[in-house]
């Protein structure tokens, strides 16, 4: 189920008004289970299997863990169920064909079958949530949860389920374990970001897409203009879809008097590219700190370690996002990029003597010269999108006028908001014509077809 | 990377977690006022628009080929119609005049038997009685205490697939009209989320006219789409106020020639029953609703080009024709189902060619019931 379906609003509109009246009384974590697992299984009623095994397994090592003094054995089996699980499903195909390769290579005649599997939707994200929890509690940061019910509402969320953010047991769990205070501003709120997640996803997102997939589909028909401005054109494409679902499911959860994480905080502002990382997919990015980078030893142990790890967690991030050479080559890209421009970032000439607008650009290019390598369909094609972009053609992009001041009406509104402008958009009326123009627009002018967001294939 | 191990919880207080990078915030009654704006503005766009944009249909005026699917024009076309002491003509593309010019329909030729601008033109090309009976219920209102000529096209009882009654999907005229989940139609496979989407269009008339918008000015694309192919244009240029005409020919144009002369073979079909009809069921319904509004109903049925098919199937086709003939009289509704025209006179199963409506507008002005109707 996608929230920009009518079959959402009308899931919605069944959902919370009973939601509203249970919410003081046990049957909430039910009737929210209840409805989370019908969101998830909208899609595949058999994937539903998935999401019970992790939470169920994941809740018995830790019920495990709690009965035994040694707690390592259980993480490990625990680590090993969740990665085992994403493995086969996300990676299974990947490692099939690249071994296959190496068999090839070394003229084995032998090939591993592929698992003709579907990935099934969000998996990536919940399991990746439900391991917070196993982490957290071997780390004693997170207290035992006694109820299966409730570990089980916050594993299977339906706001945040399929593409986060990824929130934390210690940040979910104790909002569940209360009936929630909704009050009529959190309502508001909702509606608020919700509106807001709509109009990048079906305004910005979906319209932008139309260009790149056009470009990017066959890249060796462009030429310089329209590969460049394709792949800016993606870059503001999948922030906007990615920080339009978060804003939608954080807007649904506040309705829900559940307060999800920030996601996205104006990424194309970054001013370094550790900066960017603070901006873009918070949760993952928090993620893969707390549970990579600093297990490898962070910081800790010089500036060689710190850089490997540096490079490692980027990398296995890459990785996270797809089975693909592509997507590792996009982590490796930002690894690379970070090593570089770690001390100077911290150098008082960067920091004082370099202008802003100039860091933001340099920065703004970086990222989106890592986004070919996401976006292009094979590696040969990243290859081809940037040797084209080198050769400096001049022929028509033919990209529509509309689109790039759409893109930069927003990207203005972005600066004005960190700037001291920021009153002026505070103002009630000024917020109050916003909403309404962005309603209109969805309504009127946006594209008719619904598309899926792109982070569902992660 | 920060290197903080929280021991604690990251954010125990969940009041405390950001609300937004880019907020558009508003407070309940702010809400208020703009849900208060939208739909003010849902209400008064469409309605103000009928001011700007220029809509004087002539006495041969149908609704033009492109806007088939517009509905929204439809009704706007209705409430003019219906302004004055017309006759009203429904049906589907034989009312319509698919073959022929706006000035060579079935109206036209009534219009000048009569010596005046009696009878109007609201066919729609392609519509089927289970479309026809969802027009007229979401955007027929205006059409209350009318004489209306209602055309029963036996062609859509010609097979299965005519009575939308096959198993396997396929994609059919007028989806948007037809019953989105109650009578179930076995054809049509549109998922859960695009019926809603229809169901609200018929109720939100800010979504009807962007539907306008789009078919009229926009290639039927939507903006995005549109700019896509148009890169540099400028959109507000595209809507030049100038509606398609009403002599548009349908694409492909078709060629009006005897069917006779178009190597069309003679036919063999699958007649359904009627009992077991779909398009008959919403035929009824759609007399039902008309009947219901006070209107006068009176029933053509056919011309169906019986010349097309073969001995058995004529029988067949008579043995049709009977049973909604008895529907008709049990129902003491006035209808006239007119011997077949010359066989020279159709261009396809049952749409005729200019001189075949005018023979038929004299056999149908000849008919009592019908004077007795216009008196």
């Amino acid at each position: 189920m996608l929230f920009q379906t009518w079959t959402f609003a009308a899931f919605f509109l069944l959902f919370y008004p009973v939601y509203l009246a249970v919410k003081d009384t046990r049957l909430r974590l039910p009737w929210l289970l209840l409805a989370s697992y019908v969101f998830y299984g909208w899609w595949n009623p058999l994937y539903l299997l998935l999401l019970l095994y992790t939470t169920t397994a994941d809740y018995l090592a830790v019920v495990a863990m709690s009965r035994s003094r040694r707690k390592l054995p259980w993480l490990t089996v625990s680590i090993i169920s969740d990665l085992g699980l994403l493995g086969f499903f996300k990676y299974g195909a990947f490692v099939a064909s690249n071994l296959n390769l190496l068999l090839s290579s070394l003229r084995v005649p032998y090939e591993i079958p592929a698992p003709g599997i579907l990935l099934p939707v969000g998996i990536s994200f919940f399991v990746f949530q439900s391991m917070t929890y196993t982490i957290d509690y071997y780390r004693g940061q997170v207290a035992r949860e006694p109820n299966f019910l409730r570990y089980a509402a916050f594993v299977a969320m339906f706001p945040q389920l399929l593409s986060g953010p990824i929130e934390r047991a210690r940040n979910i769990l104790p909002q569940l374990r209360q009936a929630p205070a909704i009050s009529r501003q959190d309502v508001a709120d909702g509606c608020s970001l919700f509106i807001v997640g709509l109009f990048k996803k079906v305004a910005l997102a979906d319209y932008l897409a139309v260009y790149v997939d056009q470009v990017y589909g066959a890249p060796g028909q462009f030429e310089a203009p329209a590969l460049l401005l394709a792949s800016f054109a993606y870059a503001w494409q999948i922030y906007f879809d990615f920080s339009g679902y978060t804003d939608m499911a954080r807007g649904a959860a506040r309705m829900l008097g559940i307060r999800l994480m920030l996601n996205f905080n104006n990424p194309y502002l970054a001013d370094g590219l550790g900066d960017f990382w603070r901006r873009w997919h918070i949760s993952l990015s928090t993620w893969f700190r707390d549970y990579v980078y600093i297990p490898l030893g962070g910081s800790r142990r010089g500036e060689l370690a710190t850089y490997r790890n540096m490079c490692l967690t980027m990398v296995i991030s890459g990785l996270w996002h797809g089975a693909l050479w592509t997507f590792v080559i996009w982590g490796a890209l930002h690894a690379l990029g970070r090593v570089m421009t770690r001390a100077l970032e911290a150098s008082p000439f960067y920091r004082n003597r370099v202008p802003r607008p100039a860091k933001q650009l340099m920065t703004f290019c970086f990222v989106t010269f890592a986004w070919i390598f996401f976006r292009a369909e094979s590696f040969a094609d990243a290859r081809l999108i940037v040797s084209r972009i080198a050769e400096f053609g001049t022929a028509d992009p033919r990209c529509p006028l509309l689109l790039l001041a759409l893109v930069c009406t927003v990207w203005g509104y972005q600066f004005a908001y960190e700037s001291r402008l920021r009153n002026v958009l505070a103002w009630a009326p000024v917020r109050m014509g916003i909403v309404v123009l962005m309603v209109f627009y969805i309504v009127v002018f946006a594209m008719s077809g619904v598309r899926g967001f792109i982070y569902f294939q992660f | 990377m920060k290197e903080t191990v929280a021991k604690k919880p990251a954010s125990a207080d969940p009041r405390d977690i950001a609300f937004s990078s880019n907020e558009v915030r508003l407070s309940v009654r702010s809400w208020g006022v703009a849900l208060l704006l939208i739909a003010g503005l849902s209400w008064a766009v469409p309605a103000v628009w009928k001011r700007i944009e220029p809509f004087r249909p002539g006495p041969d005026y149908r609704i033009p080929f492109s806007l088939g699917s517009d509905y929204w024009m439809y009704d706007r076309y209705c409430h003019i119609a219906c302004a004055d002491d017309r006759t009203l003509l429904i049906g589907d593309s034989v009312i319509w005049g698919h073959y022929v010019a706006a000035e060579e329909t079935l109206s036209h030729y009534l219009n000048a038997a009569v010596g005046g601008p009696k009878f109007v033109n609201l066919g729609v090309d392609g519509i089927h009685p289970i479309a026809m009976s969802g027009l007229l219920e979401c955007y027929g209102k205006p059409v209350v205490a009318k004489r209306v000529i209602l055309q029963c096209n036996l062609l859509w009882m010609s097979s299965p697939r005519h009575d939308l009654q096959t198993d396997k999907a396929f994609s059919f005229n007028h989806p948007d009209l037809v019953p989105q989940f109650y009578p179930r139609i076995p054809c049509y496979a549109e998922p859960l989320s695009a019926r809603l989407g229809i169901v609200m269009g018929r109720h939100v008339p800010l979504l009807q006219w962007t539907n306008h918008l789009r078919l009229a000015y926009f290639q039927n694309s939507d903006l995005p789409s549109w700019t896509i192919e148009h890169p540099y244009e400028d959109p507000l240029r595209a809507v030049t106020l100038e509606l398609p005409s009403a002599n548009e020919p349908p694409s492909p144009k078709p060629i009006a020639k005897p069917w006779t002369k178009a190597g069309i073979a003679q036919l063999s079909p699958e007649w359904v029953e009627l009992d077991g009809s779909l398009q008959w069921q919403f035929f009824r319904r759609a007399v039902e609703i008309l009947r219901l509004r006070g209107n006068q109903v009176f029933v053509l049925v056919g011309p169906f080009n019986e010349h097309m098919l073969d001995q058995p199937s004529r029988r067949v086709y008579e043995e049709r024709k009977r049973g909604v003939e008895k529907w008709l009289d049990q129902e003491h509704l006035p209808h006239f189902a007119p011997p077949a025209l010359p066989s020279e006179c159709y261009a396809d199963a049952s749409h005729p060619l200019a001189q075949g409506y005018a023979k038929l507008a004299r056999q149908l002005l000849e008919n009592k019931s019908l004077k007795r109707l216009t008196k």
